[in-house]
């Protein structure tokens, strides 16, 4: 509990809101940026075609229900009293359940009813639970595996076996050819829309219940309608959550929920937040989101024949515990490292990520692309059902005796430009920090440009070697 | 409600008798009219009408009285008499309105739902509530126990008219050989609950020792060497487990989820070595462990499998140890307040991993009794538990949040919620109805007893 009262302070947004906020920031930010960037250049060197237009697509696609599930479960995790919302995942297969159902009976045709009528779903459920934890004063985590119990039963009793079909509309959006789909706009938006609700008073009061709801009743808060109002917003996310998730399976599945309730949770730890209520942001949750995506993929890229799926069993695990133990370096290096900024962390780290990326995408395909017709070097990562998430083994290329070579003869090259790109950036930062207390703006142009630059990359990669064979294996599975 | 209040006010006010005696003539009429809608003779019909007013009525006045007895002495004029008594009775008001309403429902809803056993069954519910709103005050140490022993005997009594053969011998061995696995299951869980913890590797090191001690067998280790090491190593997982998460104990929930896949993934890679048949361990389990385990076991030429005895035996033991140990009561003190317990010289971090370590025994302990039980290995044969044996110590009445409750009381829980869900297999519910029934349950049965105080009371 110490830490949380001692983090009260600290600013749980520490990117977009505000940025650069020098020793307040938050240094449970710290494992989930470093996870990030290693797992995202370890996917790129063994995929590089995470980094086409279909490969980011596919990722956004897989990924943002999960995003989303963990966003809903941070807004009532950050209210307090241990509110870990178990029933998260089966509330998101009720929603898809009874979506696929009505529209199956011809009843929800229209997208506005569909997002209306998920979002209803979802905050009528949430509801109802703060309703039964304020008034009837049972510890929410009894209340929720109530919820989870009886949601998974019902979900079973509508939808007896995964199946339907989503609307027409929603399932092209499934499909992850391109980055720019309708599942990021929904991300985007309830991303921008969680950064907005930071700003306001409901938040701050909202955090301080969190942490300490004694405090907050006596100083006046009504923390029954933060409580409430906390639920509602968890159980929009939640309904946001079951729509993308109706896109990416685009049919109905009743029996996701222990999945998603688990790696929900997981995701939401490894994001920073603290269980026990009042320390929570959006960064982090996407963080921790993408991360455990980044895991499954990066395992499934690695061919271990028969006992694939208990080696991403055993990885997972071993990961999830030794980052959560990584948290416990945290009080050591806050000590050595006083003015810890998670932005120009993040800078760095993606400068660095920025340089595999580009090694791996263009160096040795540019060069030599006629010598290596490389069969499977680009096969279109498919949008992977969740309950492959942990089995379906994804085509990697094979690394031929030229590339290998090629490959020791570009590093240095590569090394020291990334090397030269690094230490540009971390002067161009410290001579703007000596005199001003924020680099926010040299910051956001040093990113945007980098991010620009990759785009452009990559788009010129993809052009000069369209996908020589785009054929897919069926995952065993 | 917490302070007692010396005063006593038997008396009822005018507003509550006549609601309480206009609730029980609607119901009375109720029932009344739907035993001539269906066919029912006149002396079941007049008798169980009877049966009906007189029960509801003496509830009524009883549950009144003591909560008026209870009841904050209320500051005088201002609050009209209504307003007061509605203000005083609101749970008991609600309870009963939702009880009748789901009664009415399923009567018209289901043909043939209303007969004589079923009104008997929602007399003993009424009953129930109304013991557990009197009596249950007079426990105050152990009122989620009292609480669950009459739900469990309701809930028991209500299977017994309603099923056929439901309190049969053959049942009743069946109920208590899975309360067994569960109880067995939920002990690590419960002792871990007491300190303020979680652990959610419970179903998969049940499914890995279930695997593992399959695949030691088929190696060609003798069965109790085997079973001896596949003990050891459950409980040396959870000394893994225990000093993983201490220093984490916020997020123990997570720790051991990510050891517990961890083990899943390891074991089944161990066991798939030079095996054609990847996870799928083959193997005979020696007919000690299947007698140990299975439904037609003895002990000692008795017709029960040992397993209900161990088990038995087990919650014995922990009971009385838990209450007159110096081990059981450090254990409490830790769960209370650590920082006192600290002064004292007790150390959190043996304690905390010895819970750990007693956890992973155990569920290593169920999991080979499983596959004394089935006869195969499978690696998924603990799944149910992952969240059954957190249910089972949440209706027993052990707070999540460490220092309250007991094994004893997990044992309650248990049974409550095996006879619960053999009572809804009875009824001939899907399985799928099943979990939702027993979801919307728990709410209630822990709200019984385990509700918090108001924040305006913790200041």
């Amino acid at each position: 509990m110490s830490d949380v009262t001692a983090n009260i302070a600290i600013g749980a947004e520490t990117k977009e809101a505000e940025p650069a906020q020098g020793g307040r920031a938050n240094p449970f930010l710290l494992v989930p940026i470093t996870l990030f960037f290693g797992l995202l250049g370890l996917a790129v060197l063994r995929s590089p075609s995470l980094m086409t237009s279909n490969g980011i697509g596919s990722a956004i696609i897989v990924a943002t229900p999960l995003v989303l599930a963990t966003y809903a479960l941070m807004a009532s995790v950050i209210a307090g009293r241990g509110t870990v919302d178990l029933s998260i995942g089966p509330l998101i297969g009720f929603v898809n359940v009874t979506l696929i159902q009505l529209h199956g009976a011809g009843i929800l045709e229209n997208p506005f009813a569909v997002f209306g009528y998920a979002i209803a779903v979802g905050a009528l459920y949430q509801f109802l639970f703060a309703l039964v934890v304020i008034y009837i004063r049972v510890q929410p985590i009894i209340v929720s595996l109530s919820g989870y119990l009886a949601l998974s039963g019902i979900n079973l009793v509508i939808l007896p076996r995964p199946g339907g079909l989503a609307p027409q509309w929603m399932s092209e959006w499934g499909l992850g050819t391109t980055i720019f789909s309708p599942v990021l706009l929904i991300l985007v938006l309830a991303t921008i829309g969680w950064l907005l609700f930071t700003q306001t008073a409901f938040f701050t009061h909202l955090r301080l219940m969190g942490s300490d709801e004694r405090a907050a009743y006596t100083s006046g808060v009504p923390i029954y309608l933060v409580r409430i109002g906390a639920h509602l917003i968890s159980g929009c996310f939640a309904g946001l959550a079951a729509i993308t998730f109706t896109a990416l399976i685009s049919s109905g599945d009743p029996s996701q929920g222990t999945t998603y309730t688990l790696i929900a949770v997981t995701a939401l730890v490894l994001g920073g937040a603290s269980l026990a209520g009042g320390r929570g942001g959006a960064f982090g949750s996407f963080l921790g989101a993408v991360n455990l995506y980044l895991i499954t993929f990066v395992l499934a890229t690695f061919n271990f024949g028969a006992v694939q799926s208990f080696v991403t069993s055993l990885a997972y695990g071993t990961i999830l515990v030794a980052s959560l133990l990584l948290t416990l370096l945290i009080p050591f290096i806050q000590r050595h490292i006083r003015n810890f900024s998670p932005v120009l962390y993040f800078v760095s780290l993606s400068v660095i990520a920025l340089g595999v990326i580009l090694h791996a995408t263009n160096d040795y395909q540019n060069r030599a692309p006629a010598e290596t017709p490389t069969p499977q070097a680009f096969v279109r990562l498919e949008p992977i059902p969740p309950q492959n998430l942990y089995v379906a083994p994804l085509e990697v290329p094979a690394v031929g005796e030229e590339e290998k070579a090629l490959r020791s003869f570009a590093a240095p090259f590569v090394l020291s430009s990334i090397l030269l790109v690094v230490i540009a950036v971390f002067v161009r930062v410290a001579v703007s920090q000596s005199d001003r207390k924020t680099i926010a703006p040299a910051v956001v142009v040093v990113i945007s440009a980098l991010v620009l630059l990759g785009a452009y990359m990559m788009r010129q990669a993809n052009v000069e070697t369209p996908p020589a064979r785009p054929a897919l294996q069926e995952a065993p599975v | 409600m917490t302070a007692a209040f010396e005063t006593q006010t038997p008396k009822l006010g005018l507003p509550a008798t006549i609601i309480g005696l206009a609730a029980g003539i609607a119901l009375t009429a109720i029932g009344v009219i739907f035993g001539f809608v269906q066919g029912l003779s006149v002396q079941l019909i007049i008798l169980s009408a009877i049966a009906t007013l007189a029960a509801f009525t003496w509830g009524w006045r009883f549950v009144l009285g003591q909560f008026i007895s209870e009841g904050p002495p209320v500051a005088e004029g201002e609050i009209s008499e209504a307003r007061k008594t509605w203000l005083q009775f609101r749970p008991a008001i609600y309870g009963l309105i939702v009880i009748l309403l789901a009664f009415l429902a399923l009567s018209l809803t289901i043909e043939g739902f209303f007969n004589v056993w079923n009104v008997v069954s929602l007399l003993i519910l009424l009953t129930i509530i109304v013991l557990t709103r009197t009596l249950g005050r007079q426990f105050q140490e152990n009122r989620s126990a009292f609480i669950g022993i009459m739900v469990l005997s309701g809930l028991f009594s209500i299977g017994a008219m309603n099923i056929e053969g439901f309190a049969s011998a053959i049942n009743i061995k069946s109920m208590l050989l899975f309360a067994s696995f569960l109880g067995i299951a939920s002990v690590g869980q419960t002792l871990v609950a007491l300190l303020g913890g979680l652990d959610l590797s419970i179903p998969f090191i049940i499914g890995a020792a279930n695997v593992g001690l399959l695949y030691l067998i088929g190696l060609g280790v003798p069965p109790w060497l085997a079973v001896i090491l596949v003990l050891a190593i459950g409980a040396l997982l959870g000394v893994i487990n225990g000093f993983l998460s201490y220093r984490l104990q916020g997020q123990a929930l997570i720790v051991t989820l990510g050891t517990g896949f961890a083990i899943s993934g390891g074991v089944q890679i161990l066991t798939s070595i030079g095996s054609a048949y990847s996870g799928n361990v083959f193997g005979t389990v020696p007919p000690w462990l299947s007698n140990l385990a299975a439904m037609n076991g003895s002990t000692f030429g008795l017709p029960f499998p040992p397993v209900i005895a161990i088990w038995g035996a087990l919650a014995m033991i922990l009971i009385l140890g838990m209450r007159y140990t110096l081990y059981g009561r450090y254990l409490y003190a830790l769960g209370v307040n650590r920082t006192s317990a600290k002064r004292v010289m007790i150390s959190e971090l043996a304690y905390w991993v010895m819970m750990y370590a007693i956890s992973g025994f155990f569920a290593a302990m169920t999991g080979s009794l499983l596959l004394g039980w089935s006869g195969g290995g499978f690696i998924g044969v603990g799944d149910q538990y992952l969240f059954l044996t957190l249910a089972a110590v949440v209706v027993g009445g052990t707070s999540l949040l460490g220092g309250q409750g007991g094994y004893g009381f997990t044992v309650i829980g248990v049974l409550v919620l095996q006879v619960l869900s053999s009572f809804l297999i009875g009824i001939g519910l899907d399985f799928e109805w099943q979990q939702f029934i027993f979801g919307l349950l728990i709410l209630p049965m822990v709200a019984l007893y385990a509700r918090s105080p108001h924040i305006r009371t913790q200041i």
